[in-house]
């Protein structure tokens, strides 16, 4: 077992991807409660405006600022626009339909993007101005200005989202609509407005958590695509409901992904951290179960 | 409405039709044609893409299987076959049992390894077993990228990066046309065991299971063993394919088994077609003809993947049996239409005469 302070400079790290998980975690949630779909194009949408940004960046000189809000307003566009599309046809449909179909949109970005951007001899990256500046030092180990950004983000967007749920007008039509969307409808809901609404706001979630996972892990768009999985456990490790659990579990999940580095014997098997962790949420949940009724299929 | 149509298809499949017979000499006539005709006419190129396209219909099955038959969706079969073609390659390296046994071999290990893995799955359903299976590929991915494929090193993983050592073929079958049959006749005995589930106890359960699983449960079939049943089975066929990739192939490498190509593979299915077989026949074609096809005709072979991904949100929204079912009626349609259309001038034309 190596020393405790090899682990300690994973320990920021861990916390920063965590609450970048714990970020798209609580959209994802947020978006399934109001809609019934589980977004699993979030990775891809977040890495297509990640990867406007850097083309914008270094191919157009666009002052990164600008670019940066080009991004996350192109995550939020583009989930308005698969939602306002497909989120209405399949409204009706079971939610495992709902999800399989974002799975569609995911291939149809992600090819996208291996189109556009297809010389892969090019190292890409983003960098953020906060990056090399130390925000503060905890026993020789420097925290970065980035770092507290991206936990601080996950951390008031998980408290955000549950104030707006609890108190606000449209939040509470969103958790209406999370129960039944016909009644909610009949009480003089706009529901379309609502649900364009959750669709927006999770969007642009995506966007803000592609660019944090662009800067912290890596520019890649399959990669960025397929980090989804780090927040879908998270969100199924709160059962696609609790707000605070999915904050918790993701930043759980970002830890224990960063702090097994040092550890040789199993350093180079912690990406499956989510599927372990999910697997054993599962098991918990499932204990004395025999059967579970869900429904299941594409109906 | 959807689930009415359903109902009725697979009621007709299981009896035994006048139509049957017709079918039976199609798939005959095809299968002659596959056999013999299509190595002469193709080049190596092709029939390397052919064989690839046969294994992965043999996948597809598998992926059909879970998804059109027990409505288990199963995001993670290009893991299971990545699963399959590691024991299928080890087997190949370390021993020198025959080519079949071989197979057969990696068949029984996935499918145990499978069963193990999806046992936890099993419990939940719906959404739950879709995400599962997903962080399944994703995890998978991660080990063979640790364990790499045995190439005929040392020690139980059998990888050495300094050795060319390459999978065996069966000795009847080295060359790659021959290699081409032996593929084809192993995703026949697959398909054929596959149809044959279908049509008995197993798949009369399985279709129960899939309209609602406490009505399922209240007619007295064991959920959980069909269930498991239908995972052992998609996880057997596969193996044996993930078996075939390594021989066809020579050499297996990580990177060819990325999460990616698990989604693609079941939007590949969706597209063919779940309720039938031939659906996953076509997804082979999908996956691996098509991408061909556009690569020689010089465009970018990214572009299957975006249609793959419309493909899924139109069969979602429109068209959900898949071309498999669509493609022939449209075709009758089209049929009937130009059919009234030569009725319609055929009276006029004898009246002039």
């Amino acid at each position: 077992m190596p020393s405790w302070s090899s682990f300690q400079p994973f320990i920021p790290i861990g916390l920063a991807l965590g609450g970048v998980y714990a970020l798209s975690g609580v959209g994802m949630v947020v978006l399934y409660r109001a809609t019934g779909v589980l977004n699993l194009a979030y990775g891809a949408i977040g890495a297509m405006g990640a990867m406007i940004s850097w083309s914008m960046i270094n191919n157009a000189g666009v002052p990164q600022g600008w670019a940066y809000v080009v991004a996350i307003l192109t995550g939020g566009f583009l989930t308005l626009l698969y939602g306002t599309i497909f989120g209405s046809v399949l409204a009706a449909r079971d939610p495992l339909v709902k999800a399989v179909a974002t799975l569609g949109f995911a291939l149809i970005l992600l090819g996208v993007m291996t189109l556009l951007w297809s010389n892969s001899n090019i190292t890409r990256s983003i960098t953020f101005s906060t990056d090399e500046s130390t925000a503060f030092t905890l026993s020789a180990v420097s925290v970065s200005w980035t770092q507290v950004l991206a936990f601080a983000f996950g951390l008031l967007v998980a408290v955000g989202a549950t104030i707006f749920l609890r108190v606000t007008k449209i939040g509470t039509a969103m958790r209406a609509l999370a129960d039944d969307r016909e009644i909610t409808a009949t009480l003089g809901v706009p529901v379309r407005r609502v649900e364009a609404a959750a669709w927006f706001g999770s969007g642009l979630i995506a966007g803000i958590s592609g660019l944090l996972l662009a800067d912290l892990d890596t520019l890649d768009p399959s990669t960025l695509t397929f980090l989804v999985i780090f927040t879908v456990a998270a969100a199924l490790i709160a059962r696609l409901r609790s707000i605070t659990l999915t904050f918790v579990a993701a930043v759980v999940i970002g830890l224990v992904d960063n702090l097994v580095t040092p550890i040789n014997s199993i350093t180079n098997y912690r990406d499956m951290t989510p599927f372990v962790l999910a697997i054993i949420a599962l098991l918990f949940f499932a204990r004395g179960r025999q059967y579970s009724f869900a429904r299941g299929g594409i109906r | 409405m959807e689930a009415t149509g359903v109902v009725t298809r697979v009621g007709s499949s299981v009896r035994v039709s006048r139509g049957e017979g017709i079918q039976l000499a199609v798939i005959a006539a095809l299968l002659v044609f596959v056999l013999v005709g299509l190595p002469q006419l193709l080049s190596l190129f092709w029939i390397d893409t052919s064989t690839s396209a046969v294994v992965y219909a043999v996948a597809a099955l598998g992926v059909g299987l879970l998804v059109g038959r027990v409505g288990m969706v199963s995001l993670g079969q290009v893991a299971v076959l990545a699963l399959g073609a590691w024991v299928g390659a080890k087997f190949c390296l370390s021993t020198s049992l025959p080519y079949p046994i071989v197979l057969l071999m990696s068949g029984l290990i996935t499918m145990v390894l499978g069963v193990l893995i999806g046992l936890p799955a099993l419990r939940v359903s719906g959404l739950y077993l879709a995400l599962v299976t997903l962080m399944l590929a994703g995890a998978i991915t991660v080990v063979l990228t640790v364990t790499n494929f045995p190439n005929g090193g040392k020690g139980f993983l059998g990888y050495d990066e300094n050795y060319p050592g390459t999978i065996r073929r069966p000795s009847i079958a080295t060359s790659d046309p021959a290699f081409f049959r032996y593929s084809v006749i192993v995703a026949v005995v697959m398909f054929a065991l596959v149809v044959w589930h279908l049509r008995s106890k197993p798949g009369r359960a399985w279709a129960a299971i899939r309209q609602s699983e406490p009505a399922a449960l209240t007619a007295g079939v064991n959920v959980t063993l069909y269930k498991m049943w239908a995972f052992a089975l998609a996880s057997f066929v596969t193996g044996v394919a993930g078996g075939l990739l390594g021989s066809g192939a020579g050499k297996l490498y990580t990177f060819q088994f990325p999460t990616s190509q698990s989604v693609i593979l079941f939007a590949v299915v969706l597209m063919g077609g779940i309720y039938t077989v031939w659906g996953a026949v076509l997804a082979g074609v999908l996956l691996w003809v098509l991408p061909a096809l556009f690569t020689i005709w010089g465009i970018d072979s990214q572009l299957p993947t975006i249609l793959f991904g419309i493909g899924v949100l139109q069969v979602l929204t429109t068209a959900p049996a898949g071309i498999a079912y669509q493609f022939p009626r449209d075709m009758a349609k089209l049929g009937k239409l130009l059919y009234r259309l030569v009725r319609r001038f055929t009276p006029s034309a004898s009246g002039a005469s």
